[in-house]
C-alpha cells in the first residue's frame, strides 16, 4: 500500500489551510460561531475504541438482562453512564478463512468480511492477506461525506494509543475497501498537526512578519535606487499577507485549539498520558466538526502493554493466555480491562460535558462510543461473545440495557450501525452472515 | 567613417515599411567591430543619416527605432547586414515615396540605424544594460534549500559500479545466519516462477532479498515509482525513516503494482533501498520501475544505480509559479504575489521538515543539557549559509537570538528562526550584500552560475581566506565545481531549452504509416539524445562543432531496427556511425527530426525555423499573417518541398522563408520520424537550395551536412550560442557585462577549439569576477 502521500501540497490548499483564501469559507462554516445555527438536521458521530486480547467474562458481563443490572468491576468506571450504555453479549465474529484468529479479530472485525490469502503467518492457521472489504466505519464516513449536510474536512479520524510501527493484519481495522488498510495515527503531536498544524504555522509566521519587513527596511540601502522597487513590491507582499491573516484571525477566533503536554514520547510508559491526549484531541476534532467518525485503537491485536502505572509487569496479551484458574493474572487482566473502560468514561465523560455545538445537549447525546475487542476471551482465542459496549445517544439506540443474543453474527450489528445513520444497506461484509437482517432490540 | 560597397544585389523587396524580417536573437560583431561609436558624421552628403532618419523615418519607426503605435509597433532592431538594409532602404522607403530616399541618402541613414540601435550590440553599446537585482529563480531556490540542509560537504562521486548490492536470504526475515547470496544486481526485474532464486542453497517456499544503493536523478520534476510484486516489499527512496511504498502484506496472490510518486532534484543521486520477502505465496516475483520526467515506464535502468550510499536530501515539494522566461531564459528580476506565497509555503514546509528531525540536525539529543546551546549554533550555521557568509552580531541577534528569547519552546524558537532565515531577502536576493564588494559575493555568484545553488564548504573557505581575487583563483573553483553532477544537470536542462526538448511530450504520429512509433519509443530517443548530448558536452575536447557535425546516433536494438542500423550484441544504448545517411549531430538526431514534423509527413517550416534560430543564431519575427499548413489543398502528387514553397512564395512571406525554406529542406532526405529516404511521392528528394548567408552572400546547401558546415564556421551562430549560454547560466543580460563582452568570449571560446566546458568555465568566471576576467 503507498501510504497517502501530500507529497506536493496545492498552493489553494495551502491559503485554505491558512484561512488565506475564499476556498476557506466550508471550513469557516464549519466554526461554532458562524455555521451551526445553520445545521437544521441533529448531527450523528460514531467512535469506534479497540482494546485486545478479550476480556474477563465473568467480571464483564451484567449477570442480568434488561434495563435491571448491576455493572461488574471492569465496567464499573461507567456508572455515571449506565442509563445511557448497552452491552451486547452473544455477538460472534462468524468470519473464518485465513488467518489466525487474532488476524481474523482485528481485520474481520469492522469488515465482516474475510481476508484474502496472503503472506502473513499468525501463531496458527494458514498466512493471510488484507481484508476483502471496506469496513463498517469508512462506510458510514463515506455516506456522511457524499452529503453536503454531514459532510466534514476528514470525514473520519483514526487516532491510536501505542499502536506498534508495522502495518499488517493485526495492527489494522480500519479499510477503506479491500487491500486498503488505514492506518491509525498513534503520535498526538501528528495527529495535533493534521487538524491544527496550519494553525501552528499561521502563527509562527505572524510572529516573523515584524522582523521580517524590518529586514526588507535594512537592505534597502544596499541596493542600487534602480533596483530598490522590487523590495517595494516584496514588502507590499508581506504587508498583504499580514492583513489576511489578522483577517483570517478575525473569523476564526472560535476555534477550539486544544493545549497539549509537551514532551511526551510515544512510549509504553506514557500510555495514560498519550490516551488522555488523543482522547483530548478527538473530542477537540469533533467538537470542530472536522470529522463525525472516528476510531480509538489501543495497542494491536495481540498487543502486549506492559501496565506499569498498574504495577503489572507482564505483558497484556502474554496474560492474556494463562489459564481462567490462575486468579493472579485473572485479576490483572481484569485492572487491565478496568483501565481502558476508564478511558472509555473519561472520553463519555468529555463529551457529555461538551454542549452540543449549535445543537441540543450534550455532544454525548449525538455520538455512540462502540467499545469492542478482536476476541471474547484471551486464552480460548473464541470469536464468539465479541465484546460490544455501547455508550452515549448518537445512533438513537434504547439505552440503558444489558442484552443478550445467541451468536448473532457481527455482521447483523455492523448493519445496525449503517442503518441508524440513515445507510440502509442490504448488507455488509459476507453477505451470508447477515441472512437474518439488521440486528434487532437495539432500538 | 569606413565606406562600404553596396552590391545592388535584388534581394525580395520588403513590404510597406522596413521590416527588415529579421530580429536579432544575436548580433553581428564582423562588420561593427570596427566602426566608430559615435554617430556617422555626414561628410559630403546634403545631409547626415541621423538627419534624414529624424525627417523621413522617426514618424513611423520612433525618434531611436524604437517603433510607433499604430504604426510601425515593432522596434527597428535586427540582424540583417548593412548593405541590405541599404538596398530595402533604397527600394521601399519611405513607404508610399521610395524615391525621396535612395544610393547615397539610403546608405546613409542604413548605416545610422545600424550603428545606433538596429543591431543587439550598437544598443548595447548606446544603452547599456546593467546587471538587475534578482530574486532566486526556482531551481535555484529548491536546489539551494537542498544544500542548505545537506550535511555532506563533499559533492557526490558516482563511481564506475552500477546495479544495487543484493542480499538474498533462505528465510523470510534477512536472519543474518542464513544469507547465502551476496552480490551486485543490475537492476530489479525477477520472476522465480515457483522456485527459489537458487535451487539447493534457498528453499522454494520462504526467502527474502534485500536491495541497496543510490539512485541518480538527470532531471528536476516528479519521479513516478511502480513496485509490481505478488510477495512482500516495500521501496524507500531519499527517506530512511518512512516507506515510500509499503507492500509488506501479499493479499490475494495477484501481483500488485504498487505506485508513488516523488519529486526529485536533478544532478543528485539519493538513497534507496528495497526490501523483499516470499511466504507460502504460489509465485515469487518483483520489478522495480519508474517513470522519469518527459521518459515512459521501464523498469530502472542500471545506469541510474549504484551500490554506493548517500544521504537523503531535502526536497522542497511547494509548487512554485514558473519563472519570467519572456527573454529567452529564466530569471529572477519580478516578483508576484503567487511567487511569494509559494516562497512563505516552501520556507514552512521546510521549517517544520527542520523540526521534524530536529536532533539529527543540530546532533542534539533531546534531554541534552547543552541542547539549547546546539540548536542555536545550528540556527547561526544555517542563517551563514543561508546568506553566504559570516552573520554580523547583529543579524545573530535578529535572526537567532531573539527568536529564542521570545519563544517558551526550543522547537518552536527554531521554527521561527528557519522561518524568518528563508523569507529574508538576504536569502532570497543573493545580490544583496554589504559593500563594498568581497569574495563572498564571488563565491555567492559562482555557485549560482554552475550549480543554481549555495556555495560548498569549500568555496566558503577560499571566501574566507580571501582566495577569490584573480581571474586564476575563479577559474579553479570553476572547474571544480563544473565537474560535480549538479553542473551536469545545470548543463543538460540548457540543451533541453536550446532543442526545445519540452515539445517533445507532444509528439504523436500516424500509428499506421509508424508502427512501432508509441511514447516508449520516444522516450528512447530522447535517451539517446541526452547520451550524445553528454557524449559531446563531457568529452575532453567538449568540441561545440560535434555537436553539429557528430555523424554517430547512439541507438538501442528498438531503435536500431527501426532506423536500420546494426547494433553490437548486449542490451542498452550503443554508439553507432550513421556515416551513409547525412546524419550531423542533434540537426538530425530523430527525436530532433520527429519533433519539428507533422504527424505523418515532415515539416520544412518547422525544422527551418529552429535552424534559423537555435542552430544560426538568427531570431525570426513573427509571421505577418497567420497561414496554416493544411495537407488536404494541394495536390496529392506534390512533395512537401513544392507545397511550401508554393505556401510561402509571396514576397511577404519572403522575408523570412528566403532564409527558413532552405535551412528547412536540407533535413528532407529525413521523413516525419528521421528515417532517411531518397524519394517522396516518387519523386526524388531535393535537398538542395541557396541559402542567404548572415553576410548577405548565398551559399549553396545541399543537405544536413552543408547546414551543419556552415553552421560552425558562422561567427554568428558561435556567438549566438554563446549568447545563450551565457544567459542560461547567468540569468542576466551579457551586454550588462560590457558592450564587447560576447565578442571576448566568442573570442576564447574560437581559440579553445570551441571547447564548450572551458566556455562555461568562462562564462562562470566573468560572471563572478562582475565582468574582470582577463581575457
Amino acid at each position: 500500500m503507498s501510504h497517502a502521500q501530500q507529497w506536493r501540497k496545492d498552493r489553494r490548499e495551502f491559503l485554505r489551510d491558512l484561512g488565506l483564501s475564499a476556498a476557506a469559507a466550508p471550513l469557516v462554516l464549519g466554526l461554532p460561531s458562524l455555521g451551526f445555527a445553520a445545521s437544521a438536521a441533529r448531527k450523528q458521530r460514531l467512535i469506534v475504541m479497540f482494546s485486545p486480547n478479550g476480556i474477563v467474562p465473568p467480571v464483564f458481563w451484567p449477570d442480568e438482562e434488561g434495563e435491571e443490572f448491576s455493572l461488574k468491576p471492569i465496567l464499573e468506571p461507567l456508572a455515571p453512564f449506565k442509563d445511557r450504555l448497552l452491552t451486547l453479549k452473544g455477538i460472534s465474529n462468524k468470519i473464518r478463512g485465513d488467518g489466525d484468529g487474532h488476524m481474523r479479530g482485528m481485520s474481520c472485525l469492522l469488515t465482516g468480511i474475510e481476508l484474502f490469502p496472503g503472506n502473513i503467518q499468525g501463531g496458527s492457521d494458514t498466512p493471510a492477506g488484507w481484508a476483502s472489504g471496506i469496513s463498517i466505519d469508512q462506510e458510514i464516513k463515506n455516506y456522511f461525506q457524499e452529503r453536503t449536510e454531514s459532510r466534514t474536512r476528514f470525514g473520519s479520524l483514526e487516532f491510536g494509543v501505542v499502536v506498534p510501527d508495522r502495518a499488517d493484519p493485526w495492527t489494522r481495522m480500519v479499510y477503506a475497501g479491500p487491500n486498503q488498510p488505514v492506518a491509525p495515527i498513534d503520535d498526538p503531536y501528528r495527529m495535533f498537526d493534521k487538524l491544527y498544524g496550519s494553525v501552528k504555522d499561521k502563527a509562527s509566521l505572524q510572529s516573523v512578519l515584524d522582523d521580517l519587513t524590518e529586514d526588507l527596511k535594512n537592505v534597502r540601502g544596499l541596493v542600487s535606487a534602480d533596483d530598490r522597487h522590487l523590495l517595494e513590491e516584496h514588502e507590499s507582499l508581506i504587508r498583504q499577507m499580514e492583513q489576511d491573516l489578522a483577517a483570517a484571525d478575525q473569523q476564526q477566533e472560535h476555534r477550539v485549539v486544544p493545549d497539549l503536554e509537551l514532551g511526551v514520547k510515544n512510549d509504553n510508559d506514557n500510555m495514560p498520558q498519550l490516551s488522555k491526549m488523543q482522547i483530548d484531541l478527538l473530542v477537540s476534532g469533533l467538537t470542530n466538526d472536522m470529522a463525525r467518525v472516528a476510531t480509538l485503537q489501543f495497542t494491536n491485536s495481540v498487543g502486549n502493554a506492559r501496565m506499569r502505572w498498574l504495577d503489572i509487569d507482564e505483558g497484556h496479551h502474554s496474560l492474556s493466555h494463562d489459564p481462567d484458574l490462575n486468579e493472579e493474572s485473572q485479576e490483572k487482566l481484569t485492572k487491565i480491562n478496568t483501565w481502558f473502560c476508564e478511558q472509555l468514561a473519561y472520553l463519555a465523560r468529555r463529551l457529555d460535558e461538551t454542549p452540543e455545538p449549535g445543537g441540543e445537549g450534550s455532544m454525548l447525546d449525538n455520538t455512540l462510543i462502540v467499545w469492542t475487542n478482536e476476541l471474547g476471551k484471551g486464552n480460548s482465542h473464541t470469536l464468539n461473545d465479541i465484546p460490544f459496549v455501547l455508550v452515549g445517544g448518537g445512533l438513537g439506540f434504547r439505552m440503558g440495557r444489558a442484552l443478550e443474543y445467541k451468536r448473532a453474527p457481527h455482521n447483523r450489528l455492523l448493519l445496525a450501525f449503517a442503518h441508524a445513520v440513515g445507510h440502509e444497506l442490504e448488507t455488509f461484509g459476507n453477505p451470508g452472515h447477515c441472512e437474518d437482517g439488521v440486528l434487532t432490540g437495539l432500538i | 567613417m569606413p565606406r562600404f560597397t553596396i552590391a545592388w544585389r535584388r534581394i525580395a523587396p520588403a513590404q510597406c515599411m522596413l521590416s527588415a524580417a529579421l530580429l536579432p536573437a544575436v548580433l553581428v560583431a564582423s562588420l561593427a567591430a570596427n566602426v566608430a561609436a559615435d554617430e556617422p558624421d555626414a561628410v559630403e552628403s546634403k545631409l547626415s543619416g541621423k538627419e534624414i532618419f529624424a525627417q523621413q523615418c522617426a514618424e513611423c519607426h520612433g525618434g531611436h527605432g524604437e517603433g510607433v503605435a499604430d504604426a510601425r509597433e515593432e522596434p527597428l532592431h535586427g540582424d540583417l547586414p548593412v548593405e541590405d538594409l541599404a538596398i530595402i532602404i533604397h527600394d521601399t522607403m519611405p513607404e508610399g515615396a521610395p524615391e525621396e530616399c535612395v544610393d547615397e541618402s539610403a546608405e546613409a541613414v542604413a548605416q545610422y540605424i545600424y550603428e545606433t540601435f538596429y543591431t543587439a550590440q550598437a544598443r548595447a553599446k548606446n544603452q547599456q544594460p546593467r546587471i538587475e537585482l534578482s530574486r532566486l529563480t526556482v531551481p535555484q531556490y529548491i536546489n539551494s534549500v537542498a544544500d542548505l540542509l545537506s550535511d555532506s560537504s563533499r559533492s557526490f562521486e558516482w563511481g564506475e559500479e552500477r546495479g544495487l548490492s543484493a542480499e538474498y536470504y533462505n528465510s523470510r526475515n534477512f536472519r543474518r545466519q542464513e544469507r547465502k547470496i551476496e552480490r551486485t544486481d543490475p537492476q530489479i526485474d525477477f520472476d522465480f516462477g515457483e522456485k527459489s532464486p537458487k535451487a539447493d542453497e534457498i528453499q522454494d517456499e520462504e526467502f527474502s532479498m534485500r536491495w541497496e544503493g543510490s539512485l541518480f536523478a538527470h532531471e528536476s520534476g516528479d519521479y513516478e515509482f511502480c513496485l509490481k510484486t505478488e510477495n512482500g516489499a516495500r521501496l524507500w527512496v531519499n527517506d530512511d525513516d518512512r516507506a515510500l511504498i509499503d507492500g509488506w502484506v501479499s493479499s490475494g496472490g495477484e501481483v500488485r503494482e504498487l505506485r508513488a510518486t516523488l519529486p526529485l532534484i536533478g544532478g543528485r543521486a539519493y538513497p534507496i533501498r528495497v526490501d523483499y520477502f516470499k511466504y507460502k505465496d504460489k509465485t515469487a516475483s518483483i520489478e522495480l520501475e519508474w517513470k522519469p520526467p518527459h521518459k515512459a515506464w521501464e523498469v530502472i535502468p542500471e545506469r541510474h544505480l549504484t551500490p554506493r550510499e548517500v544521504p537523503s536530501t531535502f526536497v522542497v515539494t511547494t509548487a512554485f509559479p514558473p519563472d519570467d522566461s519572456s527573454v529567452g531564459y529564466e530569471r529572477g528580476t519580478s516578483v508576484s504575489r503567487a511567487w511569494h506565497e509559494a516562497a512563505t509555503f516552501a520556507a514552512i514546509e521546510t521549517a517544520n521538515h527542520v523540526v521534524e528531525r530536529l536532533d539529527r540536525y543540530a546532533d542534539s539529543q533531546a534531554d541534552d543539557e547543552d541542547r539549547p546551546r546546539k540548536l542555536r549554533e545550528f540556527c547561526y550555521r544555517l542563517a551563514e549559509r543561508a546568506f553566504r557568509r559570516p552573520l554580523t552580531d547583529e543579524e545573530k541577534q535578529t535572526f537567532v537570538d531573539d527568536q529564542f528569547e521570545q519563544t517558551e519552546t526550543l522547537d518552536l524558537a527554531v521554527k521561527r528562526s528557519v522561518l524568518l532565515i528563508l523569507q529574508s531577502p538576504r536569502f532570497l536576493y543573493p545580490q544583496i550584500a554589504a559593500q563594498p564588494e568581497d569574495d563572498y559575493q564571488v563565491a555567492t555568484r559562482l555557485a549560482l552560475a554552475l550549480w543554481d545553488s549555495l556555495p560548498d564548504e569549500t568555496l566558503r573557505k577560499a571566501a574566507a581566506q580571501g582566495e577569490l581575487k584573480t581571474p586564476e583563483q575563479v577559474t579553479r573553483h570553476a572547474q571544480r565545481l563544473l565537474s560535480d553532477p549538479r553542473a551536469k544537470a545545470k548543463v543538460q536542462a540548457f540543451f533541453h531549452h536550446w532543442l526545445e526538448l519540452d515539445e517533445a511530450e507532444e509528439i504523436t504520429k500516424d500509428v499506421e504509416a509508424f508502427p512501432g512509433f508509441d511514447d516508449q519509443f520516444i522516450s528512447d530517443l530522447r535517451t539517446s539524445l541526452e547520451m550524445f548530448l553528454n557524449e559531446v558536452v563531457w568529452a575532453e575536447q567538449s568540441d561545440y562543432r560535434h555537436l553539429l557535425l557528430a555523424d554517430y546516433l547512439f541507438v538501442n536494438d528498438r531503435m536500431a531496427e527501426f532506423y536500420g542500423l546494426q547494433t553490437p550484441d548486449g542490451d542498452g544504448f550503443h554508439k553507432v556511425a550513421d556515416d551513409s545517411h547525412d546524419r550531423a549531430g542533434v540537426m538530425t538526431h530523430p527525436l530532433v527530426l520527429s519533433m519539428f514534423a507533422y504527424h505523418k509527413s515532415t515539416s520544412p517550416i518547422h525544422r527551418g525555423v529552429f535552424l534559423t534560430r537555435k542552430v544560426m543564431g538568427r531570431a525570426l519575427k513573427p509571421p505577418p499573417e497567420a497561414i496554416q499548413f493544411m495537407e488536404g489543398q494541394f495536390e496529392p502528387h506534390l512533395t512537401m518541398r513544392e507545397k511550401v514553397a508554393a505556401l510561402t512564395g509571396s514576397d511577404n512571406c519572403q522575408n523570412c522563408h528566403r532564409i527558413i525554406n532552405p535551412l528547412g529542406f536540407s533535413l528532407e532526405h529525413f521523413d516525419a520520424v528521421g528515417r532517411f529516404r531518397s524519394e517522396e511521392n516518387g519523386k526524388p528528394i531535393d535537398a538542395a537550395s541557396d541559402y542567404p548567408s548572415i553576410s548577405g552572400e548565398p551559399v549553396r546547401i545541399a543537405g544536413a551536412r552543408d547546414v551543419a558546415e556552415q553552421a560552425v564556421a558562422s561567427s554568428h551562430a558561435q556567438q549566438g550560442f554563446v549568447e545563450q549560454l551565457f544567459h542560461h547560466v547567468v540569468k542576466q543580460p551579457v551586454y550588462a557585462y560590457g558592450p564587447d563582452r560576447l565578442e571576448k568570449l566568442h573570442a576564447s571560446f574560437e581559440q579553445s577549439e570551441f571547447n564548450i566546458q572551458k566556455l562555461l568555465v568562462r562564462i562562470a568566471t566573468v560572471s563572478a569576477l562582475r565582468g574582470d576576467a582577463q581575457p
